[in-house]
């Protein structure tokens, strides 16, 4: 990578990087961003049409960056019959436009669903992950080995920035369960934090959960395609609903395991992991079954990524949950981030606000995502979340999210210079609400369930 | 709080006859986000009560269609203070430009016809005297009865994206002499009320005018849904559109309370091969078909999305040329068109990078865009969007028409015949000749059924048999 790129990147890792005010690292920021577009621009065949749309062949304002920026959606652009016709070759062909690395690389021959795709992008260096979108398309974003080492490698030092667990505490593994979407990076990275939080010989046997792999969500995208055309029969309909009711019951048994597991476990220094959707419900089980703070170990941690996903919780939903597993309020970890990031934004233990390393570069913008901000550099703003992470390989790092977040430019409560997210981050189309009416609309109104 | 106010478009409430004005609540556009301001809600005043009459119920039809068609010239004529005021706000949070806005409130006025409003009742009515009377019937066993098409209580909540259907809906409502509140829609919190003002400046206690409400909530609000959407204060509820608008509307659905559902709808055009008999022809084709899709900037349900075409990709290639420059030009004065949102512009583009399958024709400028394809795109083409898939037959294309489609604009027009059951069977609801998805013939059946018809109380009085006395 270019020279700044890799003076800004060499704070991975170090806590010092945190501290780096904005108004310090802004021009090598806008240099380091100018070296990507240099190195990958002409590689990403998207980022090359954008570029060339927009005239730009260098970076050398924040303004210049902004229609080089990917929305998320971007990685949602591909036809839905590439994958619901297993056409495995035009898929292949759509990650190559936004991949930096060529994508003719996959063997295709064994290919016969969504998982083995992924599998057979895996066997040629690209590690594939798809996001669970609730409804409609899957996010499908690729990554390198290097990718995977670097965020592995800082979602481990984020912990230790944002939190009191160390590498080495030998904690016991327990969570709350729940459908997670396999990928390889989740993967990696759940491998990864195990490693250095917790006894891997106190690791839980596989517990029998329904892996929840994105063949499972392509397939029901499928039977929703084919329900609005008109061609599903009645009886896949029903064995679908079969299938979700049994999914359904042996996540609710795999959330009573959880229950008996913490439980059994609570004299143990616990390193617990989940979603609010699935903790709450673990820690109000508890709390029936006659458990409270008292019975569980004082240096319990908790690592916490992502917000409610649309979960109904009372209001004191976090306190109700520290309060129930001991949690002292320094071995709370949370983060920000986003699956198209590669960077894991920490919040501070004072401020309780995330900070933005010194390699993503924050570049806030309007709420149509098409301008930048205005206010940005000093101060408190509100604004629609996107940034540019340099430490991206495999892909673009520049991308435009679906959030709104409040990014301050000035010095945190913490001490940290760096430009920091409250933490009350939501996703635009939460807060839209969608009263939106009139006689144009789309099959898709007419399709029930499968959401 | 106060310069929010001054900045916000005033959005006054009409209720049951009179003119609410005020500014306790200030809401924002659902599309541009722009403020406008409105009366609070006043739930007691929205409510007819079952134990008195309709206002409607004594007048005769003959009477109420005099009265709306003098109204209606009231409105068309120019300088309607209302009317142009309404214009000049709904400009600011429409996505249609001024001009289009224009164009459909003035044409909203030709509604108001004398020979069209009863042509509209004798459509929808075998016997339009049951509006005005129990009419007598006796079966073949000589049982005596005696039908009324009875005034309902209605709620209709309004389009955002079809000025016109403010006018329209209280034309309707006002001929099946019903009690309504019109539920106005964010995107235009403004015509209906103008519409009503300017029937009060009329005569400002007709029956009609004091039969009529119209207020604006945030749709799915709850503490106004949940309390009004009942059989003891409503028959029916009138809704158009889909998703969310109408899933809030489901949840209160019941016994007594019924929805007459305007349904969310994709129109498409077919194509035949006779396109391409000559250039001319072509061009034919290919003009009307530019019509039916960028009329309303495609806002409307009859605008046509997707363009199924008997053709090759090459010639599908040459006929999409001339669309896309069709679409292009700016009948309504747009202008500088609003950037395409950026996850429609971000699709196209992917298809443009994945050329062997795609085609694209035009630019992502909001000027319109013209999509080849071997099989239908799977987002919504929108802001002037069209998608030409290639398809051997125009039978081959009965499987991409579904519950969803209303409007087939059909090229050869002679060929409508051999097509029009498949369609039918499939869901589609409409059948015109390419190019007229636009005007539709007065008083017939709009989403496979007799709107008017279905929105009356129909009432029997059984009344022993003829033998009897």
């Amino acid at each position: 990578m270019g020279q700044n790129a890799d003076r800004l990147l060499s704070y991975a890792g170090k806590s010092e990087g945190y501290a780096l005010p904005y108004n310090d690292i802004r021009e090598i920021q806008i240099a380091a961003m100018n070296e990507r577009l240099q190195e990958q621009g002409n590689r990403i065949k998207l980022v090359n049409l954008r570029a060339q749309d927009a005239g730009t062949t260098e970076i050398r304002s924040l303004e210049d960056a902004v229609p080089l920026l990917l929305p998320h959606t971007a990685y949602k652009s591909y036809p839905e019959s590439f994958v619901t016709e297993k056409k495995w070759d035009r898929l292949t062909k759509w990650l190559g436009t936004v991949s930096s690395h060529p994508t003719d690389n996959i063997d295709l021959s064994e290919v016969t669903d969504m998982d083995g795709w992924v599998e057979a992008c895996l066997k040629a260096g690209h590690y594939v992950a798809c996001s669970s979108g609730t409804t409609g398309k899957s996010a499908v974003l690729v990554a390198s080995k290097a990718d995977i080492d670097f965020t592995t490698k800082d979602g481990v030092d984020a912990v230790t920035w944002g939190s009191a667990m160390r590498r080495g505490d030998l904690r016991t593994p327990a969570g709350a369960g729940g459908a997670v979407a396999y990928t390889p990076k989740n993967a990696a990275m759940g491998r990864a934090l195990m490693e250095a939080f917790c006894d891997l010989s106190a690791l839980p046997q596989n517990s029998g959960a329904p892996l929840v792999t994105i063949g499972s969500i392509t397939q029901m995208i499928a039977l929703r395609r084919a329900i609005a055309d008109g061609t599903a029969k009645p009886a896949e309909i029903a064995e679908y609903e079969a299938e979700t009711e049994a999914r359904q019951s042996a996540l609710d048994a795999m959330g009573q395991k959880a229950v008996d597991d913490i439980i059994s476990k609570r004299d143990q220094k616990l390193y617990i992991t989940g979603m609010w959707g699935a903790l709450y419900p673990l820690a109000k089980a508890v709390r029936d079954r006659g458990y409270s703070g008292k019975d569980f170990h004082p240096e319990n941690g908790i690592y916490l990524g992502g917000g409610l996903k649309r979960a109904q919780l009372p209001d004191d939903y976090r306190e109700f949950v520290y309060e129930t597993f001991n949690l002292d309020p320094r071995n709370i970890y949370q983060m920000y981030g986003m699956q198209e990031l590669g960077t894991s934004m920490p919040r501070c233990q004072k401020g309780q606000r995330y900070h933005v390393p010194p390699w993503v570069v924050a570049i806030p913008l309007n709420k149509l995502g098409d301008e930048l901000a205005s206010g940005i550099g000093q101060g408190e703003i509100v604004a629609r979340a996107a940034f540019f992470d340099l430490s991206m390989d495999a892909r673009w790092g520049g991308v435009i999210s679906g959030d709104r977040i409040e990014i301050d430019f000035s010095p945190c409560e913490c001490g940290s210079g760096s430009p920091s997210i409250r933490d009350n981050v939501v996703r635009y189309a939460d807060i839209e609400g969608d009263d939106k009416i009139g006689c144009a609309g789309t099959v898709d109104a007419y399709v029930r369930g499968l959401s | 709080m106060s310069t929010l106010t001054q900045a916000a478009d005033s959005a006054p409430f009409f209720v049951r006859g009179r003119l609410v004005e005020g500014s306790a609540e200030i809401h924002r556009s659902r599309d541009l986000g722009v403020d406008f301001a409105s009366p609070a809600l006043d739930l007691d005043a929205l409510v007819h009560p079952r134990t008195e009459l309709p206002p409607l119920l004594g007048v005769p039809l003959a009477e109420i269609i005099d009265f709306l068609a003098e109204a209606g010239q009231k409105l068309a004529s120019s300088g309607n203070p209302h009317v142009e005021a309404a214009i000049e706000h709904m400009a600011k949070v429409s996505l249609q430009p001024r001009k289009a806005v224009e164009f459909m409130v003035r044409n909203a006025a030709e509604y108001l016809d004398k020979r069209t409003l009863w042509e509209v009742v004798e459509q929808n009515f075998p016997n339009p005297k049951a509006l005005d009377e129990w009419v007598p019937h006796t079966d073949h066993q000589g049982r005596r009865s005696f039908i009324r098409a009875f005034p309902p209580r209605l709620i209709h909540v309004l389009p955002g994206n079809a000025p016109a259907q403010g006018i329209r809906s209280i034309a309707q409502s006002a001929l099946v002499k019903s009690v309504s509140l019109f539920k106005m829609a964010s995107a235009d919190p403004f015509s209906t009320v103008a519409f009503l003002r300017t029937m009060a400046e009329v005569d400002p206690d007709h029956p009609v005018v004091r039969s009529m409400s119209a207020v604006y909530w945030r749709g799915g609000q709850e503490n106004v849904e949940r309390v009004l959407y009942r059989p003891q204060y409503f028959d029916k509820l009138v809704a158009w559109g889909g998703g969310d608008a109408i899933n809030n509307v489901m949840k209160y659905v019941g016994p007594g309370f019924q929805l007459v559902s305007f349904d969310p709808k994709t129109s498409i055009s077919m194509v035949g091969k006779e396109a391409f008999a000559s250039d001319e022809a072509m061009a034919e084709a290919a003009t009307l078909n530019a019509g039916d899709v960028a009329m309303a900037n495609q806002e409307a349900c009859v605008c046509s999305r997707f363009t199924f075409l008997e053709a090759t990709p090459e010639q599908a290639d040459r006929y999409c040329k001339i669309l896309a420059d069709q679409i292009r030009i700016d009948r309504m004065g747009e202008g500088a068109p609003r950037p395409l949102e950026m996850d429609l512009k971000e699709q196209i583009e992917t298809l443009r990078m994945m050329d062997d399958d795609y085609a694209v024709f035009g630019a992502l400028d909001g000027r319109g865009v013209v999509i080849r394809s071997e099989e239908p795109v799977d987002f919504h083409p929108l802001r002037k969007t069209s998608n030409v898939v290639c398809v051997p037959s125009l039978e081959s294309a009965y499987k991409y028409v579904n519950v969803a489609t209303q409007t087939v604009g059909v090229y050869p027009f002679d060929r409508m015949p051999e097509l029009r059951d498949h369609l039918a069977s499939g869901g589609a609801q409409r059948i015109v000749r390419l190019g007229e998805a636009g005007p539709s013939a007065i008083g017939n059946p709009h989403d496979a059924m007799y709107p008017l018809h279905r929105f009356v109380h129909w009432m029997a009085n059984e009344d022993g048999r003829e033998d009897e006395n």
